[in-house]
């Protein structure tokens, strides 16, 4: 995110406040009453008195100053509303500037992961208080300006000369045309490189009216549909068809006198009914959507870290690693980004991007020739990495939020790169990408990913193990019967029956996913997420 | 990894004490299965206690299964590492009907029946390991005469007891009677009679022509003396209603119970008859000197 580049600059404002500024001077002395025809009043009397006949008949008079022309009056204050808001502008724009040069400066010191939480609470700030709405407000004050400097000089050449104010006007109208076409082209399309703010605007506007259109009409059809007076009188239409006859319309309108008033006080009571229930909705929505997340705003983010508690810096660090996997194309930061991944627990309220993230940094690690994976020479230990990285993130998320959208993505995005038959033996990482295509395609039971005859390397048991203990956690938690997968117990069995018996540390992970499975509080016993790091 | 493994057994010797028979200890069956390959590792470097919990949870449980049977793919491994007295106590546990083709574990169990010393423990899991290899006809040609010979011990069967259940089949009391023994045969009669389980369809007529032929001969009174008083006993208890049954064993329905005692009163007959048949001894001496004398 760099809203640096959208900030209009103060000269350009400044440019625009100038113009304006000559306009209003060369209006603003018809506000006034010019001394120069008082003068010449008074010279007409002079002459008239020296010769009365200079002037016929009529005498001069000396003129009474009633005020500025409506006209001049009306200008002048388009004008000046005009200069306001070029140099509001220009006063927003100083400020932006500032405010980014702030989020720009780096004004704490500490590790990298402290200085990057930082950065990554300006962010979070920049995000959470519109700051890219505002700045990208501010050449829309420029816009707004310059529009009322055409309507003003317009309205001003028109009680001069139509032909001069033709121009202007011809000129103002086109700028306008042309505005709202790219408007209306950046709304129509998202691909279009003219996009304006009032384009997002309207984008933005144009779903939340057709929601609000489309639930309209089938509230009104509803309401329609239900109403007992258009029930009644229907009814009674058919009931007395053909009612017009000379022996039903007595009966008819006799019936409809009685029973429509009845039918439309119910109407009524179930309309206002309705407009409770909606108000009281709305209200709800509205504090719900508004006023909540303002408030949770207002409350904010703590302004310095020591505030903050162990969950909302996991939080924040997730955020961060993230924009860093997101933004960076450099693999040694994408190494040391995911291995600090790794060494977190637990992965919780994180952003379900991360996902992709790590599927994309770790297909940038590899080669597919005829369905064999290679990796690229040099990127193994990210190739390892990444992938412990997407399986953790990806089976939390299907644990935590099975419908999510992104799961969708990402188990396309997997289908598409690793085909089905994709081959992976040999490989450092095998054994978490065959866990990965049992959960991209949704089948759990393991029979169909090559597990059962394969025994992993330490480097690849150790990981992987600490990601299914933590998988465990999740699902126990996640399930109201409180167990763990089948599938987590196999692979524990699986594991504790190794002969020679696997690493230590798989054997304390497989013990604590036993451990969770029987309800054993296991908070009290440290991690060693350190350590694993290190054999990762 | 100490504390946890302890905190592991703590948990589920309380499962075991509080929750007997119930589901708690059911639907956690497949995660303290899970367990027994550590367990195997603690009893061998000296630390027996996971191990006995288990056993004791599987015992709690009163199910006939109670290990998961996933095990039988990593049984191997387990035992190749494991104490006779740890393959001793943990053979009832595996699940023999899946593992048909494996002669040599059969051989390797028998080995260490050998080297384990005797208790009423050893002896019950032998039993009740025996009868469920027996019941696999592909695996009970494996069965030495040394380890038949443990019927003999005639250790008490608890009331969930997969041996006893699956022992009875035909071609198991055809094994037994093969294998000319009395005392062997009448042991496992005790054993196999019982009011936790009915004798299996098929064999009945088979148990029925062993008493005929097997205990009918003069000499026989001891054994079916022994015999009919097991009998007795079996429907002294099936007399008792449903009711007790069902706090050792929730699976006992009122089926079996009903089964049990009709073919049990069957066989009771048949024990008489054949007694009432043949002669006593001082009758066959008397014959004999009355022959003489003549």
């Amino acid at each position: 995110m760099e809203p640096c580049g959208r900030v209009p600059t103060p000269p350009q404002a400044g440019l625009f406040s100038a113009v304006t500024s000559a306009f209003i001077i060369e209006v603003h002395s018809h506000l006034q009453q010019d001394p120069n025809d008082e003068t010449a009043a008074l010279l007409r009397v002079l002459i008239h008195k020296i010769d009365n006949t200079t002037f016929g008949t009529d005498p001069p008079t000396l003129p009474q100053w009633t005020g500025p022309p409506q006209t001049i009056v009306q200008v002048q204050a388009i004008l000046l509303a005009s200069l306001a808001a070029s140099l509001f502008s220009a006063f927003f724009a100083m400020l932006g500037k500032q405010w980014l040069n702030r989020y720009a400066s780096t004004d704490m010191r500490g590790t990298t992961i402290e200085r990057s939480q930082n950065r990554q609470r300006k962010l979070d700030g920049i995000v959470a208080w519109y700051f890219d709405h505002v700045m990208g407000s501010l050449p829309l004050m420029l816009q707004a300006a310059l529009l009322l400097l055409g309507c003003a000089l317009s309205h001003y050449l028109w009680g001069i000369n139509a032909t001069v104010a033709s121009v202007v006007i011809g000129v103002t109208a086109s700028g306008v045309i042309f505005y709202l076409f790219i408007v209306a082209a950046g709304v129509a399309s998202e691909s279009c490189p003219y996009q304006t703010p009032g384009s997002h605007a309207f984008r933005y506007l144009r779903r939340k009216v057709r929601i609000i259109l489309r639930s309209a009409t089938s509230v009104i059809r509803d309401a329609f549909r239900k109403s007992k007076t258009a029930r009644t009188v229907n009814d009674n239409v058919w009931w007395y068809h053909p009612w017009w006859s000379r022996g039903k319309i007595k009966p008819f309108l006799k019936d409809m006198v009685l029973e429509v008033p009845r039918a439309i006080a119910i109407d009524a009571c179930h309309f206002g009914r309705v407009m409770v229930w909606s108000f009281t909705a709305g209200v709800y929505n509205l504090g719900s959507v508004m006023i909540i997340p303002l408030v949770s705003r207002l409350r904010g983010t703590p302004s310095t870290p020591g505030q903050e508690s162990d969950q909302q810096l996991i939080v924040l660090d997730l955020r961060c690693i993230s924009w860093m996997l997101q933004t960076s194309l450099d693999k040694a930061i994408h190494l040391s980004t995911l291995k600090h991944l790794t060494t977190m627990m637990p992965l919780t309220n994180f952003d379900p991007a991360l996902i992709a993230h790590c599927l994309n940094t770790f297909v940038g690690c590899i080669n597919i020739n005829n369905c064999k994976v290679v990796i690229t020479r040099g990127l193994e230990h990210l190739a390892t990495v990444s992938a412990v990285c997407f399986l953790r993130t990806f089976y939390q998320l299907s644990t935590m939020n099975p419908t999510s959208s992104v799961l969708e993505g990402v188990r396309q995005r997997h289908d598409k790169v690793f085909p089905l038959g994709t081959d992976f033996r040999g490989l450092p990482w095998y054994y978490m990408m065959a866990k990965a295509y049992g959960l991209t395609n949704q089948c759990l039971n393991l029979r169909y990913t090559w597990w059962d005859n394969y025994r992993p390397s330490p480097q690849q048991h150790i990981p992987f193990t600490w990601g299914i203990a933590e998988a465990a956690q999740v699902a126990y938690q996640g399930t109201q019967c409180r167990k763990v997968p089948r599938w987590i117990l196999r692979f524990t069995l699986r594991s504790l029956s190794l002969d020679p018996p696997p690493p230590t540390s798989v054997i304390a992970d497989c013990l604590s996913i036993i451990a969770i499975d029987l309800g054993c509080d296991i908070s009290s016993i440290g991690t060693t997420s350190a350590n694993r790091c290190v054999c990762i | 990894m100490e504390h946890i493994s302890s905190l592991i057994t703590l948990k589920v010797k309380v499962m075991a004490a509080k929750a007997e028979g119930t589901d708690e200890l059911r639907s956690k069956r497949k995660a303290i299965t899970t367990l027994l390959p550590y367990a195997v590792w603690q009893e061998l470097s000296g630390k027996p206690q996971m191990l006995n919990t288990i056993l004791c949870a599987a015992r709690a449980s009163r199910m006939l299964w109670f290990r998961w049977y996933r095990i039988r793919q990593f049984v191997i491994p387990i035992l190749s590492k494991a104490t006779p007295r740890a393959i001793v106590l943990l053979a009832p546990h595996i699940p023999w009907s899946l593992l048909t083709g494996r002669g040599d574990l059969v051989r390797q169990w028998t080995t260490a029946t050998s080297m384990v010393p005797y208790t009423e423990e050893v002896a019950r899991s032998v039993v009740d390991t025996l009868l469920q290899i027996a019941s696999r006809s592909k695996l009970l040609p494996h069965i030495t005469i040394g380890v038949w010979l443990w019927l003999t011990k005639r250790p008490s069967l608890p009331p969930v007891c997969s041996g006893r259940h699956f022992g009875t089949y035909l071609h198991v009391v055809q094994a037994v009677r093969r294998l000319k023994d009395i005392e062997i045969l009448k042991s496992y009669l005790l054993l196999t009679w019982s009011e936790w389980d009915a004798v299996q369809h098929g064999a009945f007529n088979e148990i029925c022509a062993s008493i005929r032929e097997d205990f009918g001969g003069v000499g026989m009174d001891r054994h079916r003396a022994d015999l009919i008083q097991q009998l007795d006993n079996v429907l002294g208890q099936l007399d008792r209603g449903s009711e007790q049954f069902k706090q050792h064993n929730p699976d006992h329905s009122v089926f079996d119970l009903q089964t049990a005692k009709q073919e049990y009163e069957k066989l009771k007959g048949v024990l008489v008859e054949v007694g009432r048949r043949t002669p006593s001894l001082i009758m066959m001496l008397f014959y004999v000197l009355t022959l003489v004398g003549t």
